[in-house]
């Protein structure tokens, strides 16, 4: 029941022509980074432009990117175009439902997004322990990351604008100019995990790796129980109603 | 054996009611849910399958409610109006994933027999997103087949299928219901209920108009009056003429044309072209004036 689910979830992702696009960003972000190697630069400026590459595009723009659109999909879309009747007309209990979801999804995420982030910081610095960092927190950070937007999917048929509208209104522009917004900041909280374990070198985070674990998970698990109670309330209209 | 009550169930969206106080039980056979579109009957139908919460009323499946217990689907095979599909997957890996998720011990041969019930064996192999309408159908009609269930609902089962194909559906049906199902389905097609259900329940702007044995509502809506238009070479002759038959209930000029009542159809469509004759003038019109289905039930909705 369980192995069949998943594989219906990662047919219907890994058909979506927007889902291996996607993949294209994680390559940009290897060229990148292999552009700036060729260039010969300084170690001076080397770990600046690491922790740029990694942190800003890495968890910045290529987490996120990837996580609203695989995860707003891998419920969202069924929920869309009403296949998901087939889903619903099952004796399976809703939680199942959700977490076969989100951890399919969450996988998908970070397939796409983790072996960029490794090889660019492999690529880009010496100290390995940047790239296990950043991948690492690119792995929490897919997480919760998915979780929530999988729950946004529930709850508004526009998840996919009012996520990418969180990622770049909310991370990008509140939370750098006001520090007390940046607790709820997952990219925050992804930026915390890869400081704590970079070695000291990462160096980004404005938040203690303590709280930003604790924030991260209290989020994710209350996006798993907001969704699955959605999911348990859902009511399928008839196409005219 | 199993039942499904529906006990003073309304539905409605905002300010909008969908379903006004029915209430009615579906046992064993097939029982047809007509209606025109727009009736409320896929609405009724998506809370007797528990996909919608009834706003005031219950729905019980052998005394469960049906909203919010997904236990149910092991009695319940359901049919979408919708024909979203997962497009991606073969005619068999729809079926088989369906079995597979209703737990069904062997998914893959549970599929098969599927499959062979509603014909689709040839086409099984292809993805669905290619399939014609009717195949389609009969695809979503085999994945609801797949868990033996003793209910079984379909919502418009018969649209896109050619006549063979709804001729075979219609066996199939049969065959199940003389098994001892429940059998629910909807139409908006007179002649499908006719044909195939022991049981209709007529719905209108979301009331329970009529129900019971086809025959009794057959008569309902043949026995109704009609109305006839008339055009002719010259009216109150054929006016005169047609008076004079006992059939006739009224006759009436005006706008240009002659408008005539009757109690029976038939007795009607026979009399006219003799009438004319007689009277010496020619017909060069004659159509029923409100025969479509829409004012069979809402004659049906006023009585």
């Amino acid at each position: 029941m369980t192995s069949t689910l998943v594989s219906l979830t990662l047919r219907a992702l890994l058909n979506r022509r927007r889902t291996l696009l996607l993949a294209l960003v994680g390559v940009l972000l290897v060229l990148a980074t292999l552009l700036y190697r060729l260039g010969g630069p300084s170690d001076g400026d080397a770990l600046n432009v690491t922790r740029r590459l990694l942190g800003d595009f890495g968890l910045g723009v290529l987490l996120p990117l990837v996580a609203v659109i695989v995860g707003t999909a891998s419920l969202g879309s069924e929920l869309d175009d009403g296949t998901i009747v087939y889903l619903l007309a099952k004796p399976i209990p809703r939680w199942r439902i959700v977490l076969v979801k989100l951890a399919v999804a969450w996988l998908v995420v970070m397939v796409l997004v983790v072996p960029a982030i490794a090889l660019a910081g492999l690529i880009a610095h010496p100290n390995a322990n940047l790239a296990t960092g950043y991948s690492l927190a690119a792995m929490v950070g897919a997480l919760e990351y998915t979780a929530v937007f999988l729950a946004l999917s529930l709850v508004t048929s526009r998840a996919l604008v009012i996520g990418l509208a969180y990622v770049v209104v909310w991370e990008g522009v509140v939370a750098a100019l006001f520090a007390g917004t940046r607790v709820l900041s997952i990219r925050q909280h992804a930026l915390a995990v890869a400081d704590a374990l970079g070695g000291g070198d990462a160096a980004q985070a404005e938040l203690g790796v303590g709280v930003a674990l604790a924030v991260g998970i209290v989020v994710a698990l209350l996006a798993a129980a907001l969704a699955i109670r959605r999911l348990e309330r859902v009511e399928l209209r008839g196409e005219t109603a | 054996m199993s039942t499904l009550v529906l006990a003073g169930v309304s539905r409605w969206y905002g300010n909008v009611v969908a379903v006004n106080d029915v209430s009615f039980e579906v046992g064993p056979g097939i029982t047809g849910l007509l209606g025109p579109n727009g009736a409320g009957k896929t609405t009724l139908l998506h809370m007797m399958a528990g996909f919608l919460a009834p706003s005031a009323g219950e729905v019980h499946l052998d005394g469960r409610p049906t909203w919010r217990h997904p236990d149910i689907y092991r009695s319940i095979g359901f049919v979408p109006e919708r024909e979203a599909v997962y497009g991606f997957l073969s005619g068999r890996q729809f079926v088989a994933a369906s079995a597979s998720l209703q737990g069904v011990p062997d998914p893959a041969e549970a599929a098969e027999r599927a499959i062979d019930l509603v014909e689709l064996q040839p086409a099984a192999d292809r993805a669905i997103g290619g399939y014609s309408k009717g195949m389609r159908q009969r695809a979503k009609v085999a994945a609801a087949l797949v868990h033996d269930p003793p209910v079984l609902i379909l919502d418009e089962p018969f649209n896109g299928m050619d006549p063979r194909q709804r001729l075979h559906m219609m066996d199939l049906l049969r065959r199940h219901a003389a098994e001892g199902r429940t059998i629910l389905f909807s139409s908006h097609i007179l002649e499908e209920v006719e044909r195939l259900s022991d049981r209709v329940l007529v719905v209108v702007a979301g009331r329970l108009a009529a129900s019971g044995d086809f025959r009794r509502i057959r008569r309902l809506m043949t026995d109704r009056p009609h109305r006839f238009t008339l055009r002719s070479s010259d009216d109150r002759r054929l006016a005169r003429e047609l008076l004079a038959e006992a059939e006739i209930d009224a006759v009436e000029l005006r706008d240009g044309f002659l408008t005539v009542r009757t109690g029976d159809y038939g007795a009607l469509t026979r009399a006219v072209a003799p009438a004319a004759q007689r009277a010496g003038v020619s017909l060069l019109e004659l159509h029923p004036a409100d025969e479509s289905l829409e004012s069979v039930f809402s004659y049906l909705v006023r009585r």
